[in-house]
Formats: structure tokens, sequence, C-alpha cells
């Protein structure tokens, strides 16, 4: 006997047999719901990169993103150019101190 | 986005702009006066070392005016020796600076004795062998 049952049929029927259903049926659903619920939670992504992409490429593809390595690239040049020159003045420092020495410049040229 | 662009570009014109060596012309009065014993083969020299030479130009003004002199006196010299041997000079330096004082003040007054002995031979026409060849 094949009954013709509409979608708002079968609901009606569930939330009856549901409210059928004794107190430990009910708590040991809640509790299988509860754990199937923290088991998805541990497959969804803990972090992710505001740009939301799957694989991620090394060339920027957005203005934000060509900004900062703008930024990265001129901070480099920055530092490199300040510490050559750190090294420049100390070398400068001890030409002066040789070129102005005491002893005669022979005794430190071979 | 543009204005970020125009920022990196001003920094890299102002880092290549301040590693720029300069002809003895367009050397300040205190460069010239610093680097004069150079005057004549200023432009000929290599960039990298006019750049070092103006590196310490910029000490000149401190000096004494003895060391002003000696520092007059050695440029030339100095100039003219191969990287490899200013190399070698600051080594050989920085190694007496950690000699203990004692030591060092005892060779340098060796050292000033050989000299006023040379000169003093010099004088008399005697040719003789520096405390540097004797080395």
């Amino acid at each position: 006997m094949i009954t013709k049952l509409n979608p708002g049929k079968i609901a009606q029927l569930l939330t009856q047999s549901t409210r059928q259903l004794d107190a430990d049926t009910l708590s040991a659903l809640v509790a299988a719901r509860q754990n199937a619920l923290k088991k998805q939670s541990v497959r969804a992504p803990v972090f992710e990169l505001s740009t939301g992409r799957q694989t991620h490429s090394l060339i920027p593809d957005s203005a934000q993103q060509w900004v900062v390595a703008g930024l990265f690239v001129a901070m480099l040049i920055v530092g490199t150019s300040f510490w050559h020159h750190v090294q420049e003045q100390q070398l400068s420092e001890l030409d002066v101190a040789i070129l102005t020495d005491d002893l005669p410049i022979e005794v430190f040229v071979d | 986005m543009r204005s970020s662009v125009i920022a990196v570009f001003l920094l890299l014109c102002l880092v290549s702009a301040s590693a720029s060596a300069e002809s003895w012309r367009a050397l300040t009065p205190e460069q010239r006066e610093a680097l004069a014993p150079l005057v004549q083969q200023w432009d000929t020299l290599p960039e990298k070392q006019r750049l070092r030479l103006l590196e310490t130009a910029k000490h000149y003004s401190q000096l004494t005016p003895e060391k002003k002199q000696r520092y007059h006196d050695r440029l030339e010299k100095w100039s003219k020796l191969t990287p490899e041997q200013r190399e070698a000079a600051r080594k050989k330096y920085r190694a007496f600076k950690k000699v203990p004082t004692e030591k060092r003040e005892q060779v340098k007054q060796m050292v000033m004795e050989e000299q006023a002995k040379k000169t003093q031979q010099q004088a008399s026409g005697i040719p003789t062998a520096s405390v540097i060849d004797q080395k």
C-alpha cells in the first residue's frame, strides 16, 4: 500500500513521533548530535588567510598586497643602505685614525 | 596605491643619490680644503675611493692643527695605495690598537727614534735603511 505523503505531513508525523520518545532516547539523541557537531568543528579550518583562497601564489594579486610587497622591498633597500652607510662610516673613522696617528703611515703599509 | 609607488620610487632615488661621488668642482669649500692634496687626481680616482675619502673629509674640521697637517701629508700616499694595501693597513692598525698600551708606547718610541735617526742621517747625506725595510 502506497500512501502519498507531502513534506508537511512528514514533518508533522516526525514531530508527533518525537513527542512519543522517552527521555533516555531523547538525551541519547541530543548527545549524539552534540558529538557530531564537535567532530564537524574540528574539521573546519582553524586559521584562514583573509583572501580565502585555497592556494596562495607568491605574486601579489591585489592592490593591497602590492603595496605591502612594495613597502617590504623599500624597507629592505633602506635597511641595507643604512647598514652599508654605517660600515662606510666606521671605515672612514679608521682611515682618519691611520692618516692622523702618531705613527707614520709606512708602519702599517706593506 | 599610486602614492605608495611614488614613495617607494622617491626612496630609491634618495638611496641612489646618496651614493654618487662628485667631481672636484662640485665639492664644497670644506671638502676641497680637506682634500686639497688630491686636487690633481681627484677626478681620476675610482668612485668608491672618492666616496670613502669624502667620508674621511667629514672629520677634517674636528681635527687639531697637528692632525690636519698629518692628514694632508699622508693623503696623497694613501690615495695611491691599492685597495688591498689599504685593507692590509687597516688590519694592521686594528691589530696594533689591540696591543697593550705600554707595549704600543714602546713601539712608538722605537719608531720615533728610528725616524729621527733617519732624518739626521739624510741631512748628513748617509743612506740608511728605514724601519719598514728592516721589518
